[in-house]
């Protein structure tokens, strides 16, 4: 699924592999974790512009791979899935996802050339009424952290999911 | 299942299939049937519902609810998954047939749709039923 040719393996444009340096956070904003870094060797990227089948594919390939029970897994895929329907919604050019793991979580970094001007965006609940706004929102209750960096050169969010502890049963 | 009030639309033939329709990933046929002599409309959505098809599942829902049916069941069981633009489309049709005195009911969501009714609490809004008999029924 990961290379059907229609998601396209390469370091996505305008990002830099992640790497052991934290992400630069705007001004002012309030001091975040410390961020995970991916194995350099391995870094799974793709580059999405319609086809969210194909990443919600791969995404739920990886997330069973890194360790996470089916629900978990599906609750990633959705996650990932809800961010990029945001990228071909409010971006005019492509995303790109990144994937990496380690034995304690899994991270999913979408990239994409939109902008998130309100930093509440997703942490409030909203009415079943509402036209929109619960994409985000439903990322924020799946993952076990979620990060937003929006700015003039896009928007960069990561979603973590804790994996389950070796042995600990499931 | 009947409420007072509802309109007297019209009744489509028994067990005719309206129409099926395949937007890439996203299947949607439409049945009218009938149950102890109710009828209602069943609507068959499978594959994948998101962002990049939602326009089209919003009109197939807006059209069979202009035909005001007493009850709109939403066969659920073949679709795998389904994000939050999809289920806007559902609350969509769900306002308009309260609106005018219908009832709209889901049924078998697989465990990705049913998580997100469950986390929008959309299930609470929406009756959901194991299978269209017991949603025909109500």
């Amino acid at each position: 699924m990961a290379r059907d040719g229609k998601t396209t393996r390469r370091e996505p444009a305008g990002l830099q592999a992640p790497t052991r340096q934290p992400v630069p956070r705007p001004d002012g904003d309030a001091p975040v974790p410390s961020l995970p870094s991916p194995d350099p060797d391995d870094p799974m990227s793709y580059s999405y512009t319609t086809d969210l089948a194909a990443i919600r594919a791969v995404v739920h390939r990886y997330a069973v791979q890194a360790g996470l029970t089916e629900s978990r897994a599906i609750d990633l895929t959705l996650a990932v899935s809800e961010v990029a329907a945001n990228t071909i919604k409010h971006a005019k050019s492509p995303g790109s996802l990144k994937i990496w793991y380690d034995a304690k979580e899994i991270v999913c970094q979408i990239h994409d050339e939109g902008v998130i001007a309100d930093p509440m965006a997703g942490r409030r609940e909203p009415s079943l009424d509402a036209q929109g706004g619960h994409g985000l929102w439903i990322v924020n209750q799946v993952c076990d952290q979620v990060e937003v960096q929006s700015d003039g050169n896009g928007t960069t969010i990561r979603l973590h999911m804790n994996l389950p502890r070796r042995g600990a049963g499931q | 299942m009947t409420r007072p009030g509802r309109p007297a639309g019209p009744i489509p033939p028994a067990s005719a299939l309206w129409y099926n329709k395949c937007v890439d990933l996203l299947t949607v046929s439409v049945t009218a049937r009938e149950s102890a002599g109710e009828p209602y409309t069943l609507v068959e959505i499978a594959g994948e519902a998101d962002v990049t098809n939602t326009d089209e599942l919003r009109r197939l829902l807006d059209e069979e609810v202009s035909q005001q049916p007493r009850t709109l069941i939403i066969d659920l069981s073949g679709l795998r998954f389904m994000d939050s633009s999809a289920l806007h489309a559902l609350l969509r049709a769900n306002r308009a047939l309260d609106r005018q005195g219908g009832v709209l009911a889901l049924v078998s969501p697989q465990p990705a749709v049913a998580k997100i009714l469950r986390l929008t609490t959309a299930d609470r809004l929406i009756p959901v039923f194991g299978s269209v008999a017991e949603a025909a029924a109500g």
